[in-house]
């Protein structure tokens, strides 16, 4: 009996017009947007490839000069864009993708949020992820509003009931009937995006994105579920098709439109992120001051010289083993790494908080955990971009540290003045970057993935619920 | 076949059915006549389990309809004023569904001899029911009573608005109906019709039967020379 309704809720909205047009025009947008994005991935990781080549010509071939220059001299790292970001760009597009490594500095491209950007801009843009999280719920909408209240109104459910039709079968029957039909929808879309990746992927990204992509397809179909259930339920109890309508509306400008923006504000003031100038003042004036305010950099510079004199137990620099310039860029670089621990660790964790927040308002608007998972499975989420900030800083600070070594033991009295070519490059390897797998990203994302559990189990009780109490007259 | 005992439904402050007690054996068409409000429809929606009863009961095949709302549908058959079908499936799509939906499978052949059988004609089968008259959406709401083979029928005004050509064949469809032994509950405000059609017809008032009449003993001027003496007393 389930089936005998699905199919015939099935057959009747794909032969209704209303649904024809509608179905056509998000089938049109979704693959215009995945083709879209297929297109940006496609180059962007070509570019990526090429500018990561050439990067590493430039550090093989810089010529001779002092380990120290080399170190300035520096090099960029590329954030490697993954299958997935062709359907959710998440943060990306305005956090960045590569970061200058130079000694040092901790450059700030993955804190632009910092720089008075608005902080709904790290929480996504228009893209096919968008498609799937506000058009079709509301498409949905659309197709299941009247599926109760309007048969009630019309007087075909007292003849569907007088069969002997349970309620809550036939309000199941109609939920897999309307996800079916969805599927018309989403299946060509599906295997459009992954035959266009799997005939265009040259890198073997794919391959290690299956699963990520397995939970990405069950994220959405969870989703579309939770509007179908939801919707039904709504259309079950409601007075008429119409006011099940305009409580449907008014639920998804909530859960699409004002939830991300209010959540993203709320979380914002609770917790506060400073001005990209005030962050920069206060990393200056901890390099030159010190982290207190009382060690500044020549008192710093003095008692390195008279520790690092003790240690060998001599008197004078010129009679030390090694070169103390080396031990002082070092040194410098070391307290820098600190003050840059401090700065940035404390702002990470207020985006850390400002996304627990986020995760956590889920609980209202389920778009809200959608969006933080689909980014998180496309790895372009923040905790991602954070994951790949991490590895390029630790790239950088071993780099340096490789070149203010070689320089310590070797440069003797020369210290700048000392030369040394691409044999010494080589010895620094190639920066490779590996994405954090699968179980990391939904740890991090565990709130939004609990979250949509109890809004699809939810859903299910309501709609059961609700279609029990469902009136006939 | 279908047995009201004593039953009674109030709502607030309101008594639409008061104290009513029926029993239609198989093969008898029983027309409950009355004005609106009479309690007709209320007494049919307790017959469905569409409402709860305040006191009494509802049987049907010796089945109490509150203890076994979903077995007691396996004999009725509910044809309501206005059958309503899915207009973007035809006419032999829907009628499959409901059968199907009402526990009984056929063959396309069976459903387009169900058609026939009720004067539609098979060319109009596979027609969207878009494109059907009311008549004709009767017509397939008898069909489906057919298919499910239904011991009993509960109609409720199922002729109203018909033509007096559809109305006559509808009620040609009940005769032959209740010749095989079916029970039909009909609630009607046409009193040629009830004449016509019925075995007996109760004449219901504030929620009370107040009278009942075999219709062999009966002419239409009688009927309704009675009906409307309960109607101003």
């Amino acid at each position: 009996m389930l089936w005998r309704i699905a199919r015939k809720e099935f057959t009747e909205l794909v032969r209704d017009g209303r649904f024809r047009w509608s179905a056509v025009f998000v089938l049109l947008l979704l693959m215009a947007s995945v083709g879209m994005g297929w297109k940006n991935y496609r180059e962007v990781s070509a570019q990526h490839r090429t500018a990561q080549e050439a990067m590493r010509a430039f550090w093989l071939n810089q010529g001779e000069k002092s380990p120290h220059s080399a170190a300035h001299y520096g090099l960029y790292a590329f954030k490697p864009r993954t299958p997935l970001s062709l359907v959710d760009q998440g943060v990306d597009a305005f956090t960045g993708v590569s970061v200058w490594l130079e000694a040092h500095k901790q450059n700030e491209f993955k804190f632009r949020p910092a720089q008075d950007a608005t902080a709904v801009r790290r929480f996504g843009e228009l893209t096919a992820a968008m498609a799937l999280q506000l058009l079709m719920p509301l498409l949905i909408i659309l197709l299941t509003f009247s599926s109760l209240a309007g048969e009630r109104e019309q007087g075909v459910l007292r003849q569907l009931l007088s069969l002997g039709v349970r309620k809550r079968v036939l309000a199941l029957g109609k939920a897999l009937g309307v996800a079916g039909a969805l599927g018309a929808i989403l299946v060509p879309a599906t295997v459009l995006g992954v035959m266009a990746l799997a005939l265009t992927d040259d890198t073997g990204a794919l391959a290690g994105s299956w699963t990520r992509m397995a939970l990405m397809g069950f994220l959405y179909l969870t989703y579309f579920a939770v509007f179908i259930v939801v919707s039904l339920a709504v259309s079950a109890q409601a007075a008429s098709s119409r006011m099940a309508l305009l409580i449907l509306l008014g639920f998804w400008i909530v859960n699409g439109l004002l939830a991300p923006k209010a959540v993203t504000d709320i979380a914002k003031r609770l917790y506060p992120t400073p001005s990209a100038f005030a962050f920069a003042t206060d990393v200056q004036k901890a390099l030159a001051n010190g982290v207190d305010g009382h060690n500044p950099r020549d008192k710093r510079n003095e008692a390195l010289k008279v520790q690092t004199l003790k240690q060998y137990g001599v008197s004078r620099i010129e009679d030390l083993p090694v070169n103390f310039a080396g031990i002082a860029l070092q040194a410098d670089e070391e307290y820098g790494n600190e003050v840059f621990d401090r700065a940035y660790g404390t702002l990470w964790q207020t985006y850390t908080n400002q996304n627990a927040a986020y995760q956590l308002a889920g609980l209202v608007a389920p778009v809200l955990s959608v969006r933080a998972l689909s980014m998180g499975l496309a790895g372009t989420d923040f905790e991602q971009h954070s994951h790949f900030a991490s590895a390029a800083e630790s790239y950088r600070r071993m780099l340096v540290k490789k070149m203010n070594d070689h320089m310590i033991d070797n440069a003797g009295k020369q210290d700048f003045a000392y030369m040394v070519n691409a044999e010494v490059w080589k010895t620094v390897p190639t920066f490779e970057y590996t994405l954090p797998d699968v179980r990391w990203v939904l740890g991090n994302q565990i709130t939004s993935v609990l979250l949509i559990g109890v809004w699809a189990i939810a859903g299910i009780v309501a709609l059961v619920v609700a279609s029990n109490r469902i009136r006939t007259d | 076949m279908l047995e009201a005992i004593n039953l009674t439904k109030r709502y607030e402050g309101a008594t639409a059915l008061d104290g009513l007690n029926l029993k239609i054996e198989p093969g008898e068409v029983f027309c409950l006549l009355g004005a609106n409000g009479a309690g007709k429809t209320t007494t049919i929606n307790l017959f469905l389990d569409f409402v709860q009863p305040t006191s009494g009961s509802a049987k049907i095949n010796g089945l109490e309809v509150r203890q076994h709302p979903i077995e007691t549908k396996k004999y009725i058959a509910y044809i309501p004023e206005q059958v309503m079908l899915y207009r973007n499936l035809s006419g032999l799509e829907n009628l499959d569904y409901f059968s199907g939906l009402a526990g009984t499978a056929h063959t396309p052949a069976q459903l387009i001899d169900l058609f026939s059988r009720v004067g539609l004609s098979p060319s109009v089968s596979h027609n969207r029911v878009s494109t059907y008259s009311k008549g004709m959406r009767q017509k397939v709401g008898i069909a489906i009573a057919l298919a499910k083979n239904a011991k009993a029928l509960l109609l409720d005004e199922p002729t109203s608005g018909l033509d007096p050509k559809a109305s006559s064949e509808f009620s040609e469809l009940l005769r032959t109906m209740s010749a095989g032994n079916v029970a039909v509950l009909m609630a009607t405000h046409d009193l040629f019709r009830a004449k016509e059609s019925g075995s007996r017809v109760g004449i219901m008032k504030q929620g009370r039967l107040v009278d009942q009449l075999k219709t062999e003993n009966l002419n239409h001027t009688d009927l309704e020379r009675i009906y409307l003496e309960h109607m101003h007393d």
